[in-house]
């Protein structure tokens, strides 16, 4: 009888904790996404039309404006919605772990809890924001 | 060997800052840091203050940072340092006069843990005492030999910022429990360390598994917590 795990509920598996899962594995996620933006764009031909810096910049993000001033001269395929869909991932995943990342360290400055939470609703409202117009930039250009 | 040892001083009734002030003394290689201390407190300046009890590294009462590391001064030895030896108190807590801090915010943390025994079944039929096999007991042995010396949590970075953060020593004593057999209060106590300023503000920074006399492998019980948070498996 002693070796039941603890009920879900009863385990202290909150928020808290559950945001320091996430943490961990959006930065593993991160890692996938970006690696495959690179490779993609490799097979799309950037092995020989950009350098690596641009290389970089489009799988950080890979937006078609990241490609625009290279030598890249079909734009097509990096516009495709298979790469829209990987931007706005990277989009989601990187902006949720910074947000909570800087909403960590401010924890260890402001220990009231009204002032916690003043800054968790100033934090999502700006995560929102930065998500709206990031969706908006990669669908529309 | 000549030793030079600078001390942190401050006294509240006097100096508005800390200082340091610096005693050179001729000294064993095997002297105790805290046979230094008691030197200079009985021949050079008897205000010195510390803390020390057992002097044996048991009662927990001597951390102190020496030479960048919190240590206990009764088990530092002076060829272990060399010449230059720098005591200052442990760190995160408030300096209550030269070496003494005030340990209130420590043991208010490690209150919070429910840090006894909680069964509240009825004895078992013989009436005497709750078995355990060597293997149920082996799991938290290692947890069950702090000795409350505060060396761990004021090396931790995250107690550092704020003392409403649990700190190592309230977590090992947590693992302790929350891992006994016989104990029946594991979900209460998981769910008190994973609140805000719990568990998820360790960042495994190791500091506390370096500092710790007793040698107790602190980040290992607290990634153990973490997965007992996460699969609810205590045993
Ligand atoms: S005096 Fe007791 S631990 Fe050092």
């Amino acid at each position: 009888m002693k070796n039941k795990p603890l009920p879900l509920l009863k385990r202290g598996l909150n928020f808290e904790m559950l945001m320091w899962i996430f943490t961990r594995l959006s930065a593993l996620g991160m890692y996938v996404l970006i690696l495959t933006a690179a490779v993609g764009a490799l097979v799309m031909g950037a092995r020989t039309q950009m350098n690596i810096a641009d290389v970089l910049r489009w799988s950080f993000m890979p937006n078609t404006t990241h490609v625009q001033s290279t030598n890249i001269v079909a734009i097509d395929p990096w516009a495709h919605a298979f790469w829209k869909t990987v931007a706005s991932l990277t989009l989601l995943v990187a902006t949720a772990h910074g947000i909570h990342g800087l909403v960590v360290i401010a924890d260890d400055y402001i220990i009231k809890p009204l002032g916690r939470n003043i800054i968790r609703i100033i934090s999502i409202l700006f995560m929102l924001a930065m998500i709206s117009i990031g969706l908006y930039i990669i669908w529309t250009s | 060997m000549q030793v030079t040892l600078k001390i942190f001083r401050y006294d509240p009734e006097k100096d508005t800052n800390g200082h340091y002030e610096t005693y050179s003394m001729q000294a064993e290689p095997t002297d105790r840091v805290l046979d230094m201390l008691e030197f200079v407190k009985g021949t050079i300046d008897g205000t010195l203050s510390f803390r020390r009890s057992c002097a044996h590294g048991i009662c927990g009462s001597d951390a102190m940072l020496i030479n960048g590391s919190n240590r206990l001064a009764c088990k530092t030895l002076a060829q272990e340092l060399g010449n230059e030896i720098t005591v200052a108190p442990i760190m995160g807590l408030k300096v209550i006069k030269d070496l003494i801090v005030d340990m209130e915010p420590f043991f208010n943390n490690y209150k919070e843990v429910l840090p006894y025994f909680i069964n509240e079944s009825p004895l078992p039929e013989d009436g005497k005492e709750r078995l355990q096999s060597q293997e149920a007991r082996a799991v938290f042995d290692d947890t069950t030999k702090c000795i409350l010396c505060a060396a761990c949590t004021t090396s931790c970075p995250s107690f550092w910022a704020s003392d409403d953060y649990f700190g190592p020593a309230a977590f090992v004593t947590a693992h302790r429990f929350i891992f006994d057999s016989r104990d029946e209060a594991a979900s209460e106590r998981l769910q008190i360390i994973s609140e805000t300023s719990g568990l998820a503000r360790c960042h495994t920074v190791f500091n506390c598994t370096m500092a710790c006399p007793r040698e107790i492998q602190i980040t290992k019980a607290i990634g153990e917590l973490k997965l007992a948070t996460i699969t609810g498996k205590v045993r």
